[in-house]
């Protein structure tokens, strides 16, 4: 291979821009399709007991707290700001216009569909997406993928299934803890800045009865998906870094397409439910 | 099956050639249990390319490398992975994993390959800590560690769960006069229950060293493996 690059001649012109275009349409086709592969592969080894090594149920719990612990605070602080400004308002204008039976499914479609899921895919892939990247990253860049694999280490079962297992289960608990906080802060800031008639029960009652049936699986299904991807793709940046590419490089690479597919597969499941 | 089959056996083994290899001489070298080879090597690459070879992770070109009887090309990823486990190996750079700590990284592959209980594996890594000379397992993260205790605790993971193969690449840090004799205790120790051992030095006073008890001393050279007639 390296012998025809060296006597191919470079391409000029027009088969220089078409090269570029192949290159470009070449490397983006490749990440999916090892993202496919990588999303196949989680789900299957994942669902064997002997790839839950105690190595491996100890890198699990490792990431966990990493993920779900150290992604708390900026969670309850994005709650209770989203509970602030979103549900509150929601509360208090429809409640100004006589629509507070509305209240309900506007912070269903708005909160609980959108809104929770897209937040905390970004905080799962800033908290603990970024840390990831860095330490495969890491791991790759200094070849220490060679003492893994000296060791007979398989680098996807340690590496790659427990983060993604672990960023799912994380992603999900704190959408969750999300909607909750956001909820509750808002109805006690609407409460404060204007006469509600209902109380905090009859509220919560109403936003349960605004979900219909495909609500109660669109939400874990997207913070589920959505902590599943965050992972594949961080994983995949980082263990897909070649020699010559640096850390530096290597986090806003991991930032930019985490962002992309939050959006995807929030757009996408969306558009399904 | 380790009675019946040697421990390690390179038959004409020839590494394939990658833009990294430095290799390329067909290899010849057959280790039954309790046998010793002391190579001599220019490098830390080179006997890195070496014990790769050995442990199956590089490519032939020609001939065979069986490790227990099994011939590394025939038998599947997850059996050569668990075949791995039974060898202990001290790498001579980017040895450690840095986002584990040290007690992580010298435990992973007894914690990956076996389901020991870990007080049970601290206490089995506690004592080869002691037999190296350290008062205890080492914490915190690598790059916290000298480069003494570092090749202590490379020692101290080579030989953690009674592996059969022990590669251990340039395992003396130069000056290091601490080390060599609870290692040459260690290698006998791992020799006398039936593991073969290879130890590359680049240091030629160790390779001449009539204290260090070898069954076959060797030169590693782009010619392969050298057999010197005898020791002058």
């Amino acid at each position: 291979m390296n012998a025809v690059a060296a006597i191919s001649p470079e391409p000029r012109g027009i088969r220089r821009v078409l090269a570029s275009i192949g290159r470009f349409t070449r490397r983006r086709v490749t990440f999916l399709l090892r993202l496919a592969a990588l999303a196949w592969g989680v789900l299957r080894e994942a669902a064997r007991p002997l790839s839950w090594r105690p190595m491996v149920r100890a890198e699990f719990r490792r990431i966990l707290r990493q993920a779900a612990g150290g992604g708390l605070p900026a969670t309850l602080i994005t709650a209770v700001l989203v509970g602030l400004v979103m549900v509150s308002q929601a509360l208090y204008w429809l409640g100004q216009a006589g629509e507070e039976e509305l209240v309900g499914s506007v912070l269903v479609t708005i909160l609980v569909r959108e809104v929770a899921p897209l937040l905390i895919g970004l905080i799962v892939l800033g908290r603990s997406g970024a840390v990831t990247a860095g330490e495969l990253g890491s791991v790759q860049l200094n070849r220490q993928t060679r003492v893994l694999s000296g060791q007979g280490v398989d680098l996807f079962t340690l590496l790659v299934m427990p983060r993604v297992i672990a960023f799912a289960l994380a992603s999900f608990a704190l959408g969750i803890i999300f909607v909750f906080v956001a909820l509750i802060v808002g109805f006690v800031a609407g409460s404060l800045l204007g006469p509600i008639q209902s109380s905090i029960f009859s509220f919560l009652d109403r936003v349960l009865e605004a979900m219909r049936a495909a609500d109660f699986l669109l939400l874990p299904a997207k913070l589920l998906s959505i902590g599943y991807i965050v992972a594949l793709v961080v994983c995949l940046t980082g263990l897909s870094a070649e020699s010559g590419d640096r850390l530096t490089e290597l986090l806003p690479r991991a930032f930019a397409r985490g962002v992309l597919t939050i959006m995807l597969v929030s757009l996408v499941l969306s558009l399904a439910a | 099956m380790a009675e019946r089959h040697p421990i390690l056996d390179l038959k004409d083994a020839t590494p394939r050639m990658l833009p990294d290899g430095v290799i390329n001489a067909p290899l010849e070298l057959r280790l039954a249990a309790g046998e010793f080879a002391l190579i001599e090597c220019p490098s830390g690459e080179w006997a890195a390319h070496f014990a790769d070879i050995c442990c199956g992770l590089h490519p032939l070109q020609r001939g065979t490398v069986q490790f227990l009887g099994r011939d590394w090309s025939g038998i599947t990823h997850m059996e050569s992975n668990a075949l791995r486990g039974r060898i202990g190996r001290v790498f001579h750079d980017a040895a450690w994993v840095g986002f584990l700590d040290m007690e992580a990284n010298i435990l992973l592959s007894q914690r990956y390959h076996t389901l020991r209980e870990l007080p049970v594996l601290r206490s089995m890594a506690l004592e080869l800590a002691h037999e190296f000379g350290l008062p205890g397992l080492p914490v915190g993260a690598p790059v916290g560690l000298t480069p003494a205790d570092l090749a202590r605790a490379a020692c101290i993971r080579a030989f953690l769960g009674e592996p059969l193969l022990i590669l251990l690449e340039h395992p003396l840090r130069p000056g290091d006069t601490e080390l060599p004799v609870p290692l040459i205790n260690a290698v006998s120790t791992a020799r006398n229950r039936g593991a073969a051992v290879i130890w590359f030095t680049p240091d030629d006073a160790i390779w001449r060293d009539r204290s260090v008890p070898a069954t076959h001393r060797l030169r590693l050279s782009e010619e392969g493996l050298i057999r010197p007639r005898r020791l002058t």
